[in-house]
């Protein structure tokens, strides 16, 4: 007998990510850590940061000493994916925003994001894409904020655990 | 402890069992499809699709579908004469009829110019490569298309590498790639390339929405093989 077709609707992935480090995790042992958790952990530690604000998607399981009031924070570290989601321009404002709550950053963000709504910027930038995001920031902060690039150059063909931890690191600092 | 950059870094646990259960978990969460396949077998009467699902299904051709990499046994009740083509052996164990291939020529070789449909819904293992090799890919899958062929090809924007985000117009950039399969016979005849909109809410906020169907992808075309 014919069946019948019942169309429902798709799902955001997004919505169910909180668990996708931990589940990767399950496929190995527990001898081994992505290295650039490990950048963050060692960048908290040996810079002296003792209450990191964290703002997370993707549970990291990070052993920092975190702080429950961003009010409070020395740092506030952001790895969740969803920055990288705003348009260009919401994320200069948010990391605007952060700076007024604690001067020192921490800004992960997902290089296959960014851009999500496809607009064009009013400037040239650098042909190597991890150096035009670098000069992107940079030029958009240009008066009120230091911009460090602390990721690692490479390319991202899948395979670097960026939707756990997104791949381009920057410390940002307000002047 | 040692520090991975990569998949690839560190040996995953080898026990069978646990090899079986990371290689399921693995293929689900790549083939986002497999769940209306659960969803559906639960039911007597009635099979679950999405709109796109059915939109492909309402443009087919008369005559032999492939599904490849795409979880193609969920529209198995819906479309006659399918081969549902994985290239993930683990398949084999809840759907014995799917075809296990190892490399991508291996699809010509089986069905040579077999098929009047040929449909992959976001298949991340297509997109990750450089564009020279994702070509090679669509290349090898028209030795095993009939002429008429209708290819349904469908992905996201945040799975391909190797452009710049910051740079390129986006539309232009995949809509010029769907035009470059000229070179393989393949034309476009509809596509549907969206992009996130963003705009701030009541109170300020942009959302965080990703592109509009992660599920199958915001970059769709059907392409026409001649």
């Amino acid at each position: 007998m014919p069946k019948n077709i019942e169309v429902i609707p798709s799902k955001n992935l997004y919505k169910w990510a909180k668990n996708f480090k931990r589940i990767q995790d399950r496929f190995y042992d527990n001898k081994f850590k992505l290295r650039r958790l490990k950048q963050i952990e060692d960048f908290i530690k040996l810079n002296g940061y003792k209450n990191v604000y964290h703002i997370e998607e993707v549970r990291l399981d990070l052993e920092i000493p975190v702080a429950v009031d961003s009010n409070n924070a020395d740092l506030i570290l952001v790895t969740d994916q969803g920055y990288s989601r705003y348009p260009l321009t919401g994320i200069i404002e948010k990391i605007n925003k952060l700076l007024l709550l604690c001067p020192n950053l921490y800004l992960c963000l997902n290089r296959h994001y960014l851009n999500i709504d496809n607009k064009k910027l009013s400037y040239a930038v650098p042909e190597d894409y991890q150096q035009a995001i670098t000069f992107w920031l940079q030029t958009e902060l240009k008066d009120n904020a230091m911009v460090v690039d602390i990721s690692r150059d490479y390319i991202d063909y899948g395979k670097s655990f960026t939707w756990s931890c997104p791949d381009r690191h920057y410390y940002i600092r307000k002047l | 402890m040692k520090l991975i950059e990569d998949f690839s870094d560190y040996p995953m646990v080898v026990d069978n069992q646990a090899i079986d259960r990371q290689n399921y978990i693995r293929y689900r969460m790549g083939r986002l499809k497999h769940e209306l396949w659960l969803k559906s077998r639960k039911s007597k009467d009635t099979v679950y699709v999405d709109e796109y699902d059915n939109f492909i299904i309402q443009q087919l051709n008369l005559g032999n579908t492939c599904y490849f990499g795409s979880a193609g046994y969920y529209v198995e009740d819906l479309i006659d004469n399918l081969t549902v083509i994985e290239e993930w052996p683990v398949v084999k164990t809840f759907y014995p009829k799917a075809i296990i291939i190892k490399n991508r020529k291996e699809i010509g070789d089986l069905f040579p110019n077999y098929f009047n449909n040929f449909v992959i819904i976001n298949n991340r293992g297509d997109q990750w490569h450089n564009i020279e090799d994702w070509k090679e890919n669509i290349k090898n899958y028209t030795r095993a298309m009939a002429p008429g062929c209708l290819f349904f090809y469908s992905f996201r924007d945040t799975q391909t590498v190797l452009w710049n985000r910051l740079k390129e117009n986006h539309y232009d950039y995949f809509y010029n790639f769907g035009k470059s399969l000229e070179e393989f016979g393949l034309h476009i005849v509809w596509h549907d390339i969206q992009f996130a909109v963003k705009e701030k809410d009541g109170a300020g906020n942009y959302d965080v929405l990703e592109n509009p169907d992660t599920t199958n992808g915001n970059i769709k075309f059907i392409f026409k093989y001649e």
